[in-house]
């Protein structure tokens, strides 16, 4: 039967990777991961590997989707989950709203759910009765530390835009909020707000013909790093220096760019030890702990050259 | 309202038609049919290709509409305005080609004309089943399970679900279109059966075919079709298959002076030993010799396999077996490059499909076979293409504006030109010709044979298939005749008698097979 | 045949026969009237840097519709270009971040892995596709996911970074304002339409697509033929992969998602008929145009994103409605 499940996991496209055996007197948390073709989450998924081997108390199940879109495939792994009876899963949701009823399922079945990096809908939440605590980050609370070190290079007033990512999709929203949060404090002066798409051949299209149209542009606020490393080839293209640049996520690429100044800042909100301390989170309620409530903020850091 | 017209005798005439006609453009499709059905016989239909036995057919069951003549029905003018109003005239057609949706089940394909609804207008399945049973038990198809879909039948069950499509209506004439061109000795013999049976209960049934052993077996009275006519109508048991096939040849045509070609050389330029083609089921090869500078025709009829031993030879479709040799020397040809290497042409039967490029200019299609003659090292040389249209053009009188105009803005006879203008640049030794002048107007068809003619004269080989005897007459130097993926004579011109090549191109194999050259 | 012949044209349907100046006529006029629009609505979008900037911005697609104007035109279709192109990325970062090799030498090599990696999935798109006469649009919706399967596994999903400095420049390199890269592309341009117009590789292409039947008879290799277009294509993916490398200084494996609809758009806005045989590459050239001044015009006048995929849209089937009657009239 588990081995069926697996066979029905692969073949609705999801990637599995597992420990090969199975010792029934240790717990079994399913990890339940976005888009591994992203970076961010196959970073996440090294470090819970490793997370595994280092605890080595229990067992781990991690499923992954192909694309950021494909929410039915997360659908799938939470309900092979409930029928093999894992004691935990630990999701990071593809989508607030439509994952509310699995996990409702995989609560209602015993299992301990612990959702992080994007809180399920609260509305959604309240609507289907369910009480669940987030782990995660404060995407909009870190955009708005990404935002606040422009503001505060530039100073009030200043001229700036902002490169959103996929138009719907939850960090999305939150980080442009958060910039749009600094915006409002600063009293900064948003000449236009754009979507790439998250991607760096987009980014870099979309802020050249937005530097064109508006050539007196400050500063950039990037929602993610690869749409940064976009703007920051764009500037090098036109020639600009005066312009600066924050992102967001930290990814190995934009390294260099801090430490040279073409980039200003990005925040590093730990990937790879999120899904591993959200793990750590639902063993400890396996072993009988106690629920978590409300919002466990996970660290956040701003990153500069200094 | 009474019709004076009719002979008061016929008290049992069903069907009765006199002076049809039927045109296409300037085409006289029919040209006075007369023609009668009494209830209950079994009727055939005979001719020719193109004789006019498909027009009738869908002029009678509305397909077409007919320009002047008379038809009655059971004693009432019948003017079939469109293929619904014959239906419900009970005229029913089962046509060569099946009209089935193979997907689908038997039951459905049965009821597909009119379904039977039930409540809310939502399909009654169960009366579906029961009708579909009911016709094919009509007809002893009681072996059929009617939600089989229609895809894991076979050609011959296939056809008999038309059948018992046709008749599940009321029906009162039945025509079945070539109903044994693809059928097995035993499934024909079953059909027989069933076209008895439905004979019994009284439905009339009109056989179009062209194996005549097959209208001479099951049918009361036989009419047979010539240009458009009614040539006569006769009963089965007072007549011959050698005087039907008199009445289908005629008698006006047949002696034609012909000069005989004297520049045919000894040397074999091309030998086929047991060639058989990949559509031969048969067990038989076909063998046959060309030498130089003859012209060479195949006859028979459509399916007989003339199209595909040309296609074979040419490398244009793999063969199941035998051998090709090439002046002598055995070759193998697997594809068209091989061929034309060995200096074999072929100008196809289908322009449009495999002969030209149209939307493209006229000088791209007289270079497409000779384009390393007019490029090197892989570049074009545009004026050197251009000289080689222009040459083409004037040796075959082609009428175009430019060589640059596409080819689709030319008539069919000057297309046709171009076709072969393009396989002429390759200089070919043996030329192999399938339909030479389909879609071609008298005046370029006789341009089209004197150049052909005149090439044979300088040597060139010629294999010309085509379905037009008097083509093959006048043309070709020796003739084969085929049937059935075999040659069934060899006939030298003073014996090209329609009469004789027909005979043997409808299988009438007791004649002993012609002389070999 | 004299008496009538008057004209002493090129017996071939060149850029410059008259059917075919005026349907390129008709897409020119199309971008002209574009660019008019743009120029009075917005002061920015007639300024050297925003011209810069366009050119800059259709190369890649430039390049990709290039390779795909080769496929169509034998009445194929290829899905995988971005995908292959994220693919020779990766490949040829991976080459170029070796280390023990000097600059000149990891360039080159980079750039002949990334070529091959291209290439190598252009020829197998062309060989399953012909071998089988499958069709393009099935196989290389498979080869689609290989791709991009294949730049995320050989990656492990990490955006490979910090090429030489050398290489960089090459891709924000300006001659007179005029982008290197985008030279590069309109080199390619060239090359297609003179393989295309003056060879016999070209002239058997279009034959291809209007009447694969009537060129087997003729005796030319179709399947070879048609493999090679796929090659080309595969190829102009792997050139793409190194232009967008050199232009962004990474090689992301996700990169390129969705640009074989972008190079399809522009081949079929430049006039190529989707069921082949019919349009030429300076259409493409046009089309690529007409879709980069779109998306840079549009931003300048300050238009939403969703309205600008709108319109972009609206313009891919008005393409396709014209080829329709282009269609019509040319066959009368």
């Amino acid at each position: 039967m588990k081995l069926m499940n697996f066979a029905a996991a692969a073949v609705t496209g999801i990637l599995l990777s597992t420990t090969a055996v199975m010792a029934q007197d240790k717990p079994v948390v399913g990890l339940v991961m976005k888009s591994l073709a992203n970076e961010f989450f196959q970073n996440m998924m090294v470090g819970a590997e490793e997370h595994v081997k280092a605890r080595g108390d229990y067992e781990l199940i991690a499923v992954g989707m192909q694309n950021e879109t494909d929410f039915e495939a997360q659908i799938n792994a939470v309900d092979n989950f409930i029928t093999r009876g894992v004691d935990a899963i630990v999701i990071a949701p593809a989508d607030s709203r439509a994952m509310v009823r699995p996990v409702k399922r995989a609560i209602a079945a015993g299992i301990k759910v612990v959702n992080f990096d994007v809180a399920l809908d609260a509305d959604a939440k309240a609507q289907q009765g369910l009480e669940l605590a987030f782990v995660g980050p404060d995407n909009r609370g870190g955009a708005k530390m990404a935002g606040d070190a422009l503001a505060q290079a530039l100073g009030e007033g200043a001229k700036v835009v902002i490169i959103e990512g996929n138009p719907g999709a939850d960090n999305a929203t939150e980080r442009r909020l958060g910039f749009e949060d600094t915006v409002a404090e600063y009293k900064l002066d948003l000449l236009d707000s754009r979507t790439a798409h998250w991607e760096t051949e987009e980014a870099n299209q979309v802020f050249s013909t937005m530097l064109t149209a508006h050539p007196d542009i400050q500063g950039v606020m990037a929602a993610n790093d690869s749409m940064a490393v976009g703007v920051v080839k764009a500037l090098e293209s036109a020639g600009r220096t005066d312009i600066l640049v924050v992102g967001f996520d930290n990814i190995p690429a934009v390294g260099p760019m801090i430490a040279d100044g073409r980039m200003l800042a990005t925040v590093d909100q730990f990937g790879t030890r999120m899904a591993a301390d959200s793990i750590d989170l639902a063993l400890g309620i396996v072993a009988g702990g106690p629920d978590l409530e409300g919002w466990v903020k996970t660290e956040i850091q701003l990153v500069t050259a200094k | 309202m009474a019709h004076a017209l009719h002979s008061p005798q016929d008290a049992d005439l069903l069907l009765d038609v006199s002076g049809l006609r039927k045109s296409f453009g300037g085409v006289h499709a029919l040209s006075g049919v007369s023609f009668s059905l009494k209830a209950g016989e079994v009727h055939a239909l005979v001719g020719e290709n193109g004789a006019g036995k498909s027009t009738l057919i869908k002029v009678l069951t509305g397909v077409h509409k007919y320009d002047a003549g008379v038809i009655t029905l059971a004693g009432q003018p019948f003017v079939p305005s469109d293929p619904q109003f014959a239906k419900a005239a009970g005229i029913q057609v089962v046509h060569q080609e099946f009209n089935l949706l193979t997907d689908l089940s038997v039951a459905e394909n049965i009821s597909i004309e009119a379904f039977p609804r039930g409540r809310f207008g939502l399909l009654d399945r169960v009366e579906m089943k029961r009708r579909a049973r009911h016709a094919l038990d009509a007809i002893g198809l009681s072996d059929v399970d009617v939600d089989m879909p229609v895809s894991r039948l076979g050609i011959a069950h296939r056809q008999l679900i038309e059948i018992a499509r046709a008749l599940q209506t009321e029906s009162r004439i039945l025509i079945l279109d070539e109903p044994t061109a693809t059928l097995t000795e035993r499934e024909t013999s079953r059909l027989f059966d069933i076209v008895a049976d439905i004979k019994a209960k009284g439905v009339t049934v009109v056989f179009v075919s062209h194996h005549l052993n097959e209208v001479f077996a099951i049918c009361d009275r036989v009419t047979v079709f010539r240009n458009g006519a009614t040539i006569a109508t006769e009963e089965i048991s007072e007549t011959s298959p050698e005087g039907v096939v008199r009445h289908m040849v005629g008698r006006t045509l047949l002696e034609q002076v012909k000069e005989p070609n004297t520049g045919i050389g000894d040397d074999v330029v091309l030998a086929v030993e047991d060639l058989r083609t990949v559509a031969n089921t048969h067990a038989g090869g076909i063998s046959f010799e060309l030498r130089r500078g003859e012209i060479l025709g195949i006859a028979g009829l459509v399916g007989a396999g003339r199209t595909e031993v040309l296609r074979a030879i040419f490398g244009a479709d793999p063969i199941q077996s035998g051998q090709i040799y090439r002046a002598g020397k055995p070759i193998a040809i697997c594809n068209p490059a091989d061929a034309i290497a060995a200096g074999i042409g072929f100008v196809t039967e289908d322009r449009k499909d495999e002969g030209l490029i149209l939307d493209m200019p006229i000088a791209t299609n007289t270079s497409l076979v000779s384009i390393k003659e007019v490029s090197s090292k892989g570049l074009m040389n545009l004026s050197k293409e251009r000289d080689m249209a222009k040459a083409g053009g004037a040796r075959l009188k082609l009428k175009c504006g430019s060589v640059a105009d596409p080819a689709s803005s030319l008539s069919g006879g000057n297309q046709q030109k171009v076709v072969l203008a393009k396989w002429l640049a390759s200089n070919p030794e043996i030329l192999l010709l399938d339909e030479p002048t389909r879609g071609v107007d008298v005046g370029a068809k006789a341009e089209i044979y004197a150049i052909l003619k005149d090439l044979a004269a300088q040597g060139m080989s010629m294999i010309v298939v085509s379905s037009e005897l008097p083509e093959l007459i006048t043309l070709t130097d020796r003739m084969l005749v085929m049937s059935e993926h075999s040659v069934q004579g060899s006939l030298l011109p003073e014996n090209y008698h329609q009469e004789a090549i027909l005979k043997l191109a409808y299988g009438q194999s007791d004649t002993p097979k012609g002389p070999t050259s | 045949m004299s008496a009538h012949e008057t004209q002493d044209v090129l017996a071939k349907p060149s850029p410059f026969s008259f059917k075919s100046i005026v349907n390129n006529a008709g897409i020119g006029l199309a971008l002209l009237v574009l660019i008019l629009f743009f120029s009075v609505t917005t002061e920015f979008f007639l300024s050297p840097n925003n011209i810069t900037n366009i050119l800059t911005q259709i190369t890649i697609n430039l390049i990709l519709a290039v390779g795909m104007t080769f496929v169509i035109l034998i009445g194929g279709i290829d899905l995988s270009v971005g995908s292959v192109m994220a693919f020779a990325a990766v490949i040829a970062g991976k080459a170029i971040t070796l280390s023990g090799l000097g600059t000149a030498e990891l360039i080159l090599l980079a750039i002949a892995a990334g070529l091959f990696a291209g290439l190598i999935c252009g020829v197998l798109n062309g060989v399953l596709s012909a071998y089988w006469a499958l069709p393009s649009f099935i196989i290389t919706l498979g080869m689609l996911n290989i791709a991009r399967g294949a730049a995320l596994q050989v990656s492990g999903a990490q955006t490979i970074y910090s090429f030489p400095y050398a290489f960089e420049e090459f891709g924000s390199m300006l001659i007179f304002g005029v982008p290197v890269v985008f030279l590069l592309a309109l080199f390619l341009v060239l090359i297609a339409w003179f393989v295309l117009n003056r060879t016999v590789f070209g002239r058997l292409i279009y034959g291809i697509g209007n009447n694969e039947e009537a060129v087997r008879l003729a005796g030319h290799p179709v399947f070879w033929y048609k493999v090679a277009a796929f090659t080309i294509c595969g190829a102009t993916a792997g050139i793409a992969a190194i232009v967008y490398m050199a232009r962004l200084s990474i090689s992301s494996p996700i990169a390129g998602i969705g640009f074989e609809l972008n190079a399809i758009a522009a081949v079929i806005i430049g006039g190529t008929s989707l069921a082949g045989g019919r349009g030429s590459v300076i259409g493409t050239l046009l089309g690529a145009f007409i879709i980069g001044v779109l998306a840079n015009g549009l931003i300048l006048i300050g238009l939403s994103d969703f309205m600008r995929q709108m319109i972009t849209g609206v313009v891919i089937i008005i393409a396709v409605i014209l080829d329709h009657y282009r269609a019509k009239l040319s066959s009368r």
